[in-house]
């Protein structure tokens, strides 16, 4: 079985790995790039804790394989904070107190991520509906949803 | 473990090529289903050698219109499905159902042609691109068929896709004038649901106010999608002022039943069918009697 030679850009630098046939963006990301703020929950699409950008849409990293995604661009947790400063969504997320445990952050935090990235400044319902993949079981969500349209608002 | 060599390509006739070569191939798109089969070992997973990933096939990304029909790529996520102009405009019951799919991170992944070809009794976009009578495009190295979609489903995860055919695309013939549509979809929650019962409705209703040409197609109520030709002839030639919507429901229910047996989910969708068909043809009357 072959392994698979491929370039992506993760957090705007370029990367050339070699990756398994059953790699999956998410160990790629932890395993190799030791990149391990992103979780891996119920590794089947539906708990959105291993959510990052690709391209600039949120995607599960559990449901990629590497393999599939040379020459992408990848977005993870550890692209947020730049040069120190966090991003103005984490700024908000301690602010709002939307964090609890901390498991399902990373992934809330992209999919707001590449919400904003697409839309400044969402409504209520769009924020809801871009974090419709991602559970959280401690928090509740409206802490999250408040920190969110704090800086959709600004 | 499930083993497998893996394979991607940007280039369609190389990906045909390998289809035409080589055996036990499984074509990955998306990944939004397979990814998880081969997660939980599912039992519907056949054994694979080779995995052909067709994601980077640029060439099977595209929604136009051609003669008479809005020709989709299998490629096309579901997200984009519901962003474009051409489709909300046209068929806007089956950007509804396309809504309605996984979470946005599924959407953002999943295409149009993985499902179909997976077929899934619960796919949402099957009732309604059954109701809007598309069409399928298989393309292999040497040959291409066309199969109305009703007729490309054989069963539960079943089609009649060959070995060396790629869904390269879907075909939705446009709708006439007096046409109008309606989709329902009942989950456990708003979001990340499994259909437990949905309902695509396609119907003309003429100038004399009389159903005409009327598609009738539940999902997650029979093995798999298909028109339910009884309650659909019940419909025909009815006005819409004088349908006895209570009495149609009885007839879907009973025609469900028909197909399926009595089943243990039966008592909740035996009342839930006639609603979900009963809202939808209120709905389509409504709009009929704006336009009017």
């Amino acid at each position: 079985m072959h392994r698979i030679n491929i370039t992506i850009k993760v957090n705007g630098k370029e990367v050339t790995l070699k990756v398994g046939p059953k790699e999956r963006l998410i160990d790629t990301l932890r395993e190799q790039l030791n990149l391990t703020g992103t979780k891996e929950g119920c590794s089947i699409g539906e708990c959105g804790a291993c959510t990052v950008i690709l391209d600039g849409e949120a995607v599960c990293s559990c449901l990629i394989l590497t393999g599939q995604i040379g020459g992408s661009e990848v977005l993870t947790i550890e692209g947020l904070e730049v040069a120190g400063k966090l991003d103005p969504l984490q700024k908000a997320f301690l602010d709002y107190q939307a964090i609890q445990c901390g498991f399902c952050t990373p992934g809330m935090l992209m999919s707001a991520k590449a919400l904003l990235l697409k839309n400044p400044h969402p409504g209520r319902e769009e924020i809801k509906t871009a974090l419709e993949g991602n559970l959280c079981r401690c928090t509740g969500y409206e802490q999250i949803i408040e920190a969110i349209e704090s800086v959709a608002n600004k | 473990m499930i083993a497998y060599d893996f394979f991607t390509t940007q280039k369609l006739e190389e990906a045909l090529d390998y289809l035409d070569r080589l055996e036990k191939v499984k074509v990955l798109a998306g990944g939004t289903d397979l990814l998880v089969d081969m997660h939980k070992k599912s039992p519907r997973l056949p054994p694979i050698s080779y995995l052909l990933d067709i994601s980077n096939l640029e060439v099977l990304k595209f929604i136009r219109p051609a003669d008479h029909y809005v020709e989709i790529g299998s490629l096309i996520t579901h997200s984009k499905l519901i962003k474009e102009p051409l489709l909300n405009h046209n068929f806007p019951l089956l950007v509804e159902a396309a809504r309605t799919i996984g979470s946005t991170q599924i959407r953002n992944r999943g295409t149009i042609g993985g499902n179909l070809v997976n077929a899934s009794p619960a796919a949402d976009l099957l009732p309604p691109l059954i109701a809007l009578k598309a069409e399928v495009v298989l393309t292999s190295k040497k040959s291409e068929r066309v199969l109305p979609l009703e007729e490309f489903l054989a069963g539960p995860y079943k089609t009649k896709i060959e070995a060396n055919e790629l869904l390269t695309k879907i075909k939705i013939p446009l709708l006439g004038d007096h046409y109008y549509t309606d989709f329902q979809k009942i989950g456990r929650r708003k979001a990340m649901s499994i259909a437990r019962l949905s309902i695509a409705l396609v119907v003309k209703i003429d100038e004399k106010s009389i159903f005409q040409d009327v598609r009738v197609v539940p999902g997650s109520a029979t093995p798999y999608p298909q028109s339910l030709s009884k309650v659909e002839k019940a419909i025909e030639g009815k006005s819409i002022n004088k349908i006895d919507l209570e009495e149609i429901g009885r007839i879907i229910s009973e025609e469900m039943i028909s197909i399926t047996g009595v089943r243990w989910s039966t008592p909740y969708k035996k009342p839930t069918i006639a609603i979900l068909l009963k809202r939808s043809l209120e709905k389509v009357i409504k709009e009929s009697k704006t336009n009017a």
